[in-house]
């Protein structure tokens, strides 16, 4: 999975070479700024069923329609499993924090989400919607650092665009 | 190829779960400790060659046959063979333990290395004697403990601030433990 380190394990291991000491300041680089990331996915971690329920009640709150018969948040399951979908997005932004790349979302998240939406017939606006909500919600530092904020909103934002 | 970080989060989406509390904090760890393991890598990678020449001698010292007509390092071709090999195998334990993962040297080298070296008739408890005096050379530059009776003529010590590298050392030790398993 992509991540800094992994990046210059790769890049060293095709021209065969020992990590040179540019490859080290990398890598060192990224350690310097993984403590604000380690923070919010901690914080995340601990809250992250209110969180993810605070969106979703904001989304429904804004598409109430999805609440009619035959729409996407008609009934107990569809609703559970909305729920659901929003908790999953955060888990992966957790993940996200804490390798310090888009690699948990790209590949467990944003492939393939466009043609499994559009299958089951599931607008993305109202995760647009969610995902927006706990962009907004967060604030330093009530919840977290503002560096932690920072990239944890920047994670949301990821997501939010691969959705619009 | 996973490192520390990619392994924590492959493990907790098998149990569809955050990553908080006690994994978090093994992380916090490997980041607060991280000039440490860019320590160990540079030392070794700064001695490699020093490493790899010393393994593969010493493995000969100990085995003369090896360097008589038909041993394995018998012309100069297959004997340059070995210290190239040496110097893969210690390249890819400095990969893994810059990335704190053994997946990267799993994957991309002890991967049918046994059945490579059986097939081409690779003594593997040479080879494996080698490897072992590669960990030795190795954990000594870690700790910058080694001493000159030890490293005789060659004998080198790097700058590095002193502290406890109990955790590296083992870490490290056990992907040269890993080879090592991997050839027997």
């Amino acid at each position: 999975m992509k991540s800094v380190v992994t990046t210059v394990v790769t890049a060293a291991d095709a021209a065969g070479r020992f990590p040179t000491t540019s490859d080290l300041e990398s890598v060192q680089g990224s350690l310097q700024r993984a403590a604000a990331r380690m923070e919010a996915a901690e914080k995340l971690a601990g809250n992250i069923d209110q969180v993810a329920q605070e969106a979703y009640d904001a989304c429904i709150k804004k598409y109430s329609y999805l609440n009619n018969d035959g729409e996407a948040n008609s009934n107990d399951t569809f609703k559970s499993k909305c729920l659901r979908d929003v908790k999953h997005y955060m888990r992966l932004v957790n993940y996200c924090l804490v390798v310090g790349g888009t690699g948990p979302l790209d590949e467990w998240g944003i492939a393939g989400q466009r043609e499994v939406y559009r299958s089951l017939n599931l607008p993305t606006a109202p995760y647009v919607e969610a995902l927006t909500f706990a962009r907004n919600r967060g604030c330093a530092p009530r919840d977290m650092s503002s560096q932690a904020l920072v990239e944890y909103n920047a994670l949301l934002d990821y997501v939010i665009n691969s959705l619009s | 190829m996973l490192d520390a970080f990619s392994r924590a989060v492959v493990s907790a989406d098998s149990k569809t779960a955050c990553i908080g509390g006690n994994e978090l904090q093994s992380l916090k760890n490997f980041i607060s400790e991280g000039n440490k393991r860019l320590d160990a890598v540079n030392t070794i990678a700064s001695n490699a060659s020093c490493i790899v020449s010393d393994a593969v001698a010493g493995m000969i010292c100990e085995n003369q046959g090896l360097i008589q007509a038909g041993g394995n390092c018998y012309p100069n071709r297959r004997m340059a063979a070995c210290l190239r090999d040496g110097e893969i195998v210690l390249r890819y334990i400095t990969y893994a333990l810059l990335s704190g993962d053994a997946s990267v040297l799993e994957d991309r080298c002890l991967n049918g290395l046994k059945e490579t070296y059986t097939a081409l008739g690779v003594p593997l408890q040479s080879t494996g004697r080698a490897v072992g005096i590669m960990k030795a050379a190795s954990l000594a530059h870690i700790n910058n403990n080694n001493t000159e009776a030890n490293g005789g003529k060659r004998f080198r010590k790097m700058e590095m601030k002193d502290g406890d590298c109990s955790a590296i050392t083992s870490e490290a030790a056990s992907y040269f433990d890993r080879v090592i398993s991997a050839l027997s």
